[in-house]
């Protein structure tokens, strides 16, 4: 394969990246909140997706926003769980209970799902697009649409528009804005659908390029660390950007020495880059220090 | 107090060793008595990191691992014996404990529990990737454990044999937390965990506490590995799964931070439930999992919180009726 080629599918591999990472980036970088279950959400959205085009036989199109309203309703609940843990900014306890929410996720998907391994089929996935040289199917092809989108449309919203201007407000401090009258509930469930219908809409879309199975999900966490962390917490923008860098290196790493070691290969980035620059981690954690 | 608890250790302690035999001493009872024994030796490693350093390692299933991978190589592979694989899961466990703690040395809270999981996470793809250590097979053909030294013959063939040893060393690392927690550097660790700036002013050095803790929990862990290895006979990636961590996090965070028996009373509860009374192990998992979610999000404290509650409650009503009289 040529080394267009290989950019190409670090492209698309990035653009995949930083859409698996979209809720994250929102969770800790705006309203420093974190969910560890993250990789299991993206497991039972690309189940979700393949129960529905399998065995329900409801088509491709439709089966997504359906992954994404499941993604909706865990998001939710898990925040009604956890809201006094929310209200006092409680990461530890908040992250623990990530954790068993991701266990038990995986132990229900296990239950209705089965645990072989499945094969996400879309009729775009078949389809190749080929300019000169270098290919990529349709669902690559989608992949980078929803993502551009998707960070386009979050960075209008959070810069924008008044719903942006609260989440803000309550990310910056809740008490606070509590006392200003705004309703810090609902916006502490608001992120956390988000959350669950951004992971749900990436697993949907990102799952079809691999076999899915109910133990997946850690590669997706250690990416979104990767990617949130690289990007700088806090910025949308440099989610994205952190995201596509990343899946070219993934790309070339995977082509050049070993794809079994690609997840160890990202934890290295990870690593280097804290211990390069620990100072823009600390910006992004002095808040939630108590 | 102190007194009369170091008091009902002994008897305790003779009770627990006795009671697999009193209860019928079939081998599922002993090889339940040997596990609960190894997980929570486990999780007693964690439990000084998040209890008195108030750190959440997510890595700690590594030094597990480390351990019992130490222990099937060098048994299979070079022949070595018990005591010697024991002293190498210490030291390999200690190395990867420098590395780690060094690296997270100025990282707190969410971003240290991110990068030690991320930790866990890669060596999950390493254990299940690297030939070297059997790959997505694993280590097959372990000897039985043999701890034998001069003459004096110490082996365990089955799990009723296995069980004195299993014992031991959970006394042991009773004794050590416990010894831990009245030690300069346990009270250095709660200083820095619950007041750095005081603790600082006392000419404590955080960084050196936090790193000295990490050293000395991490051989804790990694003797049950060690331990486990035997059992087993077999090591295999699957040993870094999930549900090691969500069981000594469930183990620490159960009973309350801080409760000497608490690591061990959760361990026990939970591998019952899971060898006794078990729904399947699909249905376990959600159990687990949904245990270590409704403890964190309604008793914070833990069960003992509840307890305590009711006794402070009753004491303050005590009180009050004292002085009305």
């Amino acid at each position: 394969m040529s080394l267009l080629q290989q950019l190409i599918n670090g492209l698309v591999l990035g653009h995949a990246y930083a859409l698996i990472a979209i809720g994250w980036t929102l969770l800790l970088g705006v309203a420093r909140l974190v969910n560890f279950g993250h990789g299991q959400m993206y497991m039972l959205g690309a189940f979700v997706t393949w129960w529905a085009t399998t065995t329900a036989g409801v088509s491709y199109v439709l089966a997504l926003p359906l992954a994404m309203v499941v993604g909706v309703i865990i998001g939710l609940l898990m925040q009604r769980i956890m809201l006094r843990a929310t209200f006092e900014q409680n990461l530890t306890s908040i992250m623990i209970m990530t954790l068993g929410f991701g266990y038990v996720i995986n132990g229900v998907a296990s239950l209705v799902f089965g645990s072989t391994g499945q094969i996400l089929d879309t009729d775009w996935s078949q389809r190749d697009i080929q300019i000169g040289g270098i290919w990529l199917t349709w669902q690559d092809a989608a992949i980078v649409v929803v993502a551009i989108a998707l960070f386009l449309l979050l960075k209008r919203v959070l810069d924008k528009s008044r719903t942006g201007r609260l989440v803000r407000m309550v990310a910056e401090d809740p008490k606070l804005a509590q006392l200003a009258g705004i309703n810090v509930r609902r916006v502490y469930y608001g992120i956390f659908a988000f959350e669950g219908a951004a992971v749900s809409l990436a697993a949907g879309l990102i799952a079809p390029r691999t076999p899915i199975l109910t133990s997946m999900g850690f590669e997706e966490v250690m990416i979104t660390f990767v990617v949130v962390v690289l990007g700088g917490i806090g910025s949308v923008t440099g989610s994205y950007v952190a995201g596509v860098c990343l899946g070219v290196f993934t790309a070339l790493f995977s082509a050049l020495v070993s794809p079994a070691y690609a997840t160890a290969a990202a934890f290295v980035v990870l690593i280097a880059v804290l211990v390069l620059r620990p100072g823009g981690l600390s910006a992004g954690t002095a808040k939630g220090v108590h | 107090m102190a007194n009369l608890s170091r008091l009902a250790f002994l008897p305790g302690a003779v009770v627990l060793f006795l009671l697999p035999a009193w209860l019928g001493g079939s081998p599922a009872l002993y090889s339940a008595a040997v596990l609960i024994a190894i997980m929570a030796i486990m999780a007693y490693g964690l439990d000084i990191v998040v209890s008195d350093l108030g750190e959440v390692s997510l890595g700690h299933t590594v030094f597990f691992a480390a351990g019992a991978y130490v222990t099937a190589l060098l048994s299979t592979k070079a022949g070595a014996g018990a005591w010697f694989t024991l002293v190498a899961s210490i030291v390999v466990s200690l190395g990867l404990a420098a590395l780690v703690g060094l690296v997270t040395l100025q990282l707190r809270e969410f971003v240290f529990s991110l990068v030690t999981y991320a930790v866990s996470v890669v060596a999950a793809t390493i254990a299940a990737n690297w030939m070297f250590l059997g790959g997505s097979d694993g280590l097959r053909g372990l000897p039985t454990l043999d701890l034998s030294i001069a003459g004096l013959s110490l082996s365990a063939r089955n799990d009723q044999e296995f069980w004195p040893y299993a014992f031991v060393l959970l006394a042991l690392t009773l004794y050590l937390v416990q010894r831990f927690r009245q030690s300069r550097l346990g009270q250095a660790a709660l200083m820095v965990h619950l007041n750095p700036r005081l603790a600082i002013m006392s000419g404590i050095n955080p960084l050196k506490v936090r790193l000295q803790v990490f050293l000395f929990s991490a051989p804790v862990t990694a003797c049950a590995g060690w331990l486990y290895a035997y059992q087993r006979a077999y090591v295999s990636a699957n040993i870094l799964e999930t549900y090691f961590l969500i069981l000594m996090l469930t183990a620490v965070v159960l009973m309350g931070r801080r409760q000497l028996l608490g690591p061990l009373l959760t361990t026990a509860l939970v591998l019952i439930q899971e060898k006794f009374f078990s729904f399947g192990s699909y249905a376990d998992k959600i159990a687990l999992g949904s245990l270590l979610i409704i403890v964190l999000a309604f008793f914070p404290q833990g069960l003992i919180g509840l307890f305590a509650l009711r006794r402070k409650q009753a004491r303050t009503m005590a009180a009050t009726l004292e002085n009305s009289k």
